[in-house]
This record gives C-alpha cells, structure tokens and sequence, in this order.
C-alpha cells in the first residue's frame, strides 16, 4: 500500500502540464513544507534555503526555464547548460526523477544563495510576474490542502502511472549518471562548494527516504479511497491486491479467475429467469447447512428433489425474494437448462406427431424463410406448408369427424406421456393430445386411402 | 437481437436440410422415430449451427457421428439407455449419501463455508453433465462459457420449433 502511496504521490508534479504554472508551483509549495518537517541533521544543505524568505525561495525552486537566468547560472557555475536539462527531458517521467532533481537543484541553489546573496535578490526584477504568482500560492495552498493533489484523479496522471518500472529504473540510472557526470565536471573546474555538493547528495538517499515517507503519510487517506479505482482502470495489472489481500502471484491467480467466474455467473444470472440478483439476496441460505436435508444435493438424479426443496424453501422464506448464492444460482442454471433440454424434446414431439412425413414442405419454407422467422407472417407460411394436402383432397370434414376417435388412442398416449416424463401445464398437453391424434389419424387414413 | 435473429434464420436453414436428408431412406416411420430424427436433426443443425466453435456443439456432432455408425437402432434403444442411466445414477447417489451420513457421524460440526463449497462442487458436476461435452470443459470459466451459450442456443432452438409446431 505504501509503495502505490509513494507513486501517486509523486507523480504529481510530474504529471502537472508544462502549461498549468500554478499548479506546478502549488506542487513544489507543498514540498517545501513538507522538506521543512524533514529532520535537520539530514537537511544540512537546506538550511540556507530555508533562511530565505518563503517566496524567495519558491521562486529558486520553482522551475520556470527562464531564458535570462538560466545563462546567468551556467555562467556562474562555468557548465553548459547542465541543469535545467535532467528536469526538461525527463519532465514526463515518474517519481523518483523529480524529487531527486528538485532536492540537487536546491542543494545547488542553496549553495549559491549563500555564496552570491546578491545574485539571487537580482533574478527576481527578471521574473517579477513570477514572483507574483509564487506570492500568491501559499494563501492558497493554507486555505485549501486538499487541492495539493488536484492532479491524482486525472486519467493523464495515471496513464503516466501505469508506465512499466523498467522504464522508470532506466530513467533512474540515466539520471544518476548525468548527475556523476556533472560532479565529475564540477570537481574538475574545482568548484569550493564540490566537497558541500558531494556530501548533500551521498545524503540526497536518506532524504529521499523521508520525503517518501512523508508523502505516503499525506497520501494515504486518499490513495485507499483511489485505490479500487485504480484497479479497475489499470489495464496491465489486471488484479491489485488491496488491504489485507495477499500478493503472491498464486493468490492472485486466483482471485482473476474467481473475478471471472463472477462475471460469467452475473451474465448467467441476467439470463436465467428467477435468479435476480437486484432484489434481496439469500447469502445465508448456502452458508447454513441446516436449510438443505443432506440427500436432496448429492446426485443428478436428484435434482428434481433439490428443486422442489428450493421451491419449497423459498416459498417458505418469502415468495417475493429472489436467489443469489451461487449454489442456489446454479441450482436454477440446471434446472433451466433442463426445463430448455426438456421443452426440445417435447416440441420435437409433437411436430413428429403433427407432421405425417418428416420433412415439410421445404423448398417452400428454404423460399420464404429469409427474414421471416421474426416475423408474424411465420404461422401462415407454415400452416400452408404443414396441412398442404387439405384443398386439394377436401378431407377437412373427415378430419372433423376422425376427433370421435381420439378416446380409442388415448391410452397409448398417456403411456409415452409416462415415458418421457413431459412436465407440462395440462391445458398444453390436451392441446397436445388433441393435435397430435389428430395428426396420426390423418395420417394413417391417408395410409389407407393410398 | 439481431444475433439472435441471426442465429434462428441459420439454425432453421441448417435443420430443414437436415430433416430433408433424414427423411430420404425411410418412408415408414413410427411416431417415436420420427421425434427421435427431429430431435438429432435438430441437435445437429444447432450444432452446426454454432459452427463446432464450443465444446457443446463438437460434442453434440461427436455423438451423432458415433451414432450414425450403428444406423438408427442406437437411436429407438436412446430411451431405454436413459432409463438405464437414471437408475445408475439413482443407486450412485444412494451411495453418496450413506457416505454424506457416515461424515456427518464423524464429524458433526460441518463448517458452513466447506458446506457451501460442496454445494457449489456437486451442481457443477451435475451442470457438467447436463451441458453436452461439459465433461472437456477442465474449469468452471468455461463452463460457464458453455453453459451460456448452450442456453442461448437451446432458446434460439426453441423459439423456432415453436413456431413451427404451434403455428396451425
């Protein structure tokens, strides 16, 4: 937690637009409050800086690149150019990059405010607008501290978060090395204050240790509230652990794969009728063993019996919840799928009872069929495929007579009935007998007219 | 929506051709044979009309494949075999259960979160039984995947031999 608390702290200032001054300023504000709380005996290069006065000092930190300055500087320390650039070419980089720049740059600073007092007091008539802005930060950031993060929630910000470490660890080195090289250069024009220099960056690790502290203690509140945002935005971690989850590449496997079990299951659930999800839910009912009799969910055979103790249970409980739970929910994916597989069989049924030959009239149907499934124009389309010989033959009125007939088969149907367990409301199935014998009539009798 | 439409126009094309082909070599057919082809036809052209990119479907023209070998005599037995399995499994569960009671003997106090686990672990295997090829899928994402699937295209199936059936 604290490391993602370090990150998003830090990249603010980093994130903050080259275009948007005042908040970069607003951002350095608050990191020179907070170098203030750091301990003295590690911020013994600061201590010049932070004799100055507050806006003084802002304006040496706040980097604007100021074209009149920035020579005056390089003349100063007789290198070319050297400072400014860490901080413009890495301007888009990640934490560890600016504070660092930052803290050297004040080192610097500080060392040069000691030495040429006068220079500095002279920049200021260069960026006198500048100053101004700075004057009016601190105002700002006591009234309102909780815009020292303004930044955190912007997606630009996290893109930038998002980036690989490997890229940030190379950027470090690369920083690290510029920094040897301009040591290396200050020793070699043999600058007085190189030995000053040295020693406050051996100590710019320690220091950056606490300034890192400090932030993750500032931004801890806010990064927990931001923390699950983070991770549903985050597209190349795909799971985060969050506060007392484990981190371990086996824990979060798993936690991916129950995430999407879930999912699949809510999909499910939208899909299947009777499980919604939106109403109450029984979370306790697969918790508690006692709701369940021990035989009703051991086998396949016996679902029916685990779904007439759902039905019974959950008429008992109120009819008005609904199931969440993913025992209960799959309990209701099996029996739909059943009550689906079940309902083939029957339809299957009864168009081989309704229909004499297999195949229908299919040139027709293969005709017409292009957009017409949807359509209401189906039924008639199909009547005229299913009872094709009726005109022609004129046996509608036997077919009207053959229904005396039906009580000598109704025997033999109630018989399959039994066989193939069909589980239908009763009207459906007289519609079904009714249809179906008919059907077989005709058919046979067509049999024998032939 | 308008995959789902998709979806019925395919599945309907598919099983009128197939009923065409199932119909050609045997004009006399009894009532229990013909449901039987409606149903394989049926199956089948849903299958097919999933174009065997699930396991279900492979699985479904798997079976009717196998079955196609031993010509029409393995398809009037399916309900008979049905019955078989029932009582297999209905003696498998008898089983179970004594083995359930024997635990609970042991051990009475039966953690509800285990309790619900074994809940959740007995519906998917009765859940993998059910979805055709559902014994391939090896984990419980793809089994949903199936699952969803499956449903959606039983209801597509559905949908049409209603409309055939119910249009009179």
């Amino acid at each position: 937690m604290e490391s993602s608390g370090v990150t998003l702290a830090g990249s603010t200032p980093v994130g903050a637009q080259p275009g948007e001054p005042g908040l970069d300023s607003l951002q350095f504000g608050e990191e020179i409050q907070r170098l203030m709380a750091v301990p003295p005996e590690n911020a013994s290069s600061f201590t010049a800086l932070l004799e100055l006065p507050a806006p003084q000092a802002m304006e040496l930190l706040h980097h604007a690149p100021d074209p009149d300055r920035v020579p005056a500087m390089a003349n100063l320390s007789g290198e070319p150019l050297h400072k400014p650039y860490p901080h413009q070419t890495f301007g888009s980089s990640l934490t560890f990059l600016s504070d660092p720049a930052l803290i050297e740059r004040a080192a610097k600073y500080s060392v040069f405010a000691g030495e040429h007092s006068p220079e500095t007091s002279s920049v200021p008539s260069n960026s006198s607008a500048n100053l101004e802005k700075v004057k009016s930060e601190p105002a700002e950031t006591d009234s309102n501290p909780n815009s020292s993060q303004p930044l955190v929630s912007d997606p630009s910000v996290e893109e930038k978060n998002q980036r690989p470490s490997a890229k940030r660890k190379e950027r470090e080195k690369k920083v690290r090395k510029l920094k040897q090289r301009g040591i290396d250069r200050l020793g070699f024009l043999g600058f007085p204050f190189l030995a000053k220099f040295d020693k406050s960056r051996f100590q710019k690790s320690e220091i950056d240790h606490h300034f890192c502290k400090i932030q993750a203690k500032a931004s801890s509140k806010k990064s927990k509230n931001e923390s699950s945002q983070d991770a549903q935005k985050l597209p190349y971690v795909h799971v985060r652990a969050r506060r007392g989850q484990a981190t371990d590449s086996h824990s979060l496997a798993e936690r991916a794969r129950r995430e999407k079990i879930n999912a699949r299951m809510k999909l499910l659930q939208e899909l299947v009728p009777g499980c919604n999800k939106d109403k109450m839910p029984l979370n306790k009912i697969d918790e508690d063993p006692s709701f369940f009799p021990s035989g009703t969910t051991n086998d396949g055979s016996s679902v029916l019996k685990s779904q007439e103790c759902n039905s019974v249970l959950l008429c008992d409980l109120d009819p008005s919840r609904s199931i969440s739970g993913t025992a209960l929910v799959l309990d209701e994916i099996i029996n739909h799928v059943q009550s689906l597989q079940r309902q083939v069989e029957f339809l299957s049924m009864r168009l081989a009872a309704v229909n004499p030959r297999i195949d229908f009239n299919l040139d027709s149907i293969l005709a017409i069929d292009n957009g017409s499934v949807m359509d209401g124009n189906l039924p008639n389309m199909v009547s005229s495929v299913m009872w094709p010989e009726f005109p022609i033959n004129g046996n509608r009125q036997q077919f009207q007579q053959q229904w005396h007939f039906d009580s000598l088969h109704q025997p033999l149907w109630g018989r399959e009935e039994d066989n193939q367990t069909f589980v239908t409301p009763e009207n459906s199935l007289l519609t079904y007998d009714s249809s179906a014998n008919s059907a077989s009539l005709h058919s046979s009798q067509l049999k024998m007219e032939l | 929506m308008q995959n789902f439409s998709q979806l019925k126009q395919e599945f309907l094309k598919k099983w009128l051709k197939g009923l065409k082909i199932c119909s050609s070599p045997s004009k006399k057919m009894g009532i229990l044979e013909r449901k039987n082809a409606i149903k394989l036809s049926a199956d089948l052209a849903m299958a097919f009309a999933r174009k065997g990119r699930t396991y279900w479907s492979r699985a479904v023209i798997a079976k009717a494949s196998r079955n196609s070998n031993n010509d029409m005599t393995l398809i009037k037995n399916a309900s008979k075999q049905r019955f078989f399995q029932s009582k297999k499994i209905m003696k498998r569960s008898q089983n179970v259960h004594r083995v359930l009671l024997r635990n609970k003997s042991l051990s009475r106090k039966v953690l509800p979160n285990s309790m619900a686990k074994r809940l959740v672990k007995k519906r998917t295997q009765v859940l993998k039984r059910l979805v055709p090829g559902g014994d391939q899928c090896l984990d419980e994402v793809s089994l949903m995947r199936e699952t969803l699937d499956y449903i959606i295209s039983l209801r597509a199936q559905i949908d049409v031999m209603r409309c055939l059936a119910g249009a009179k």
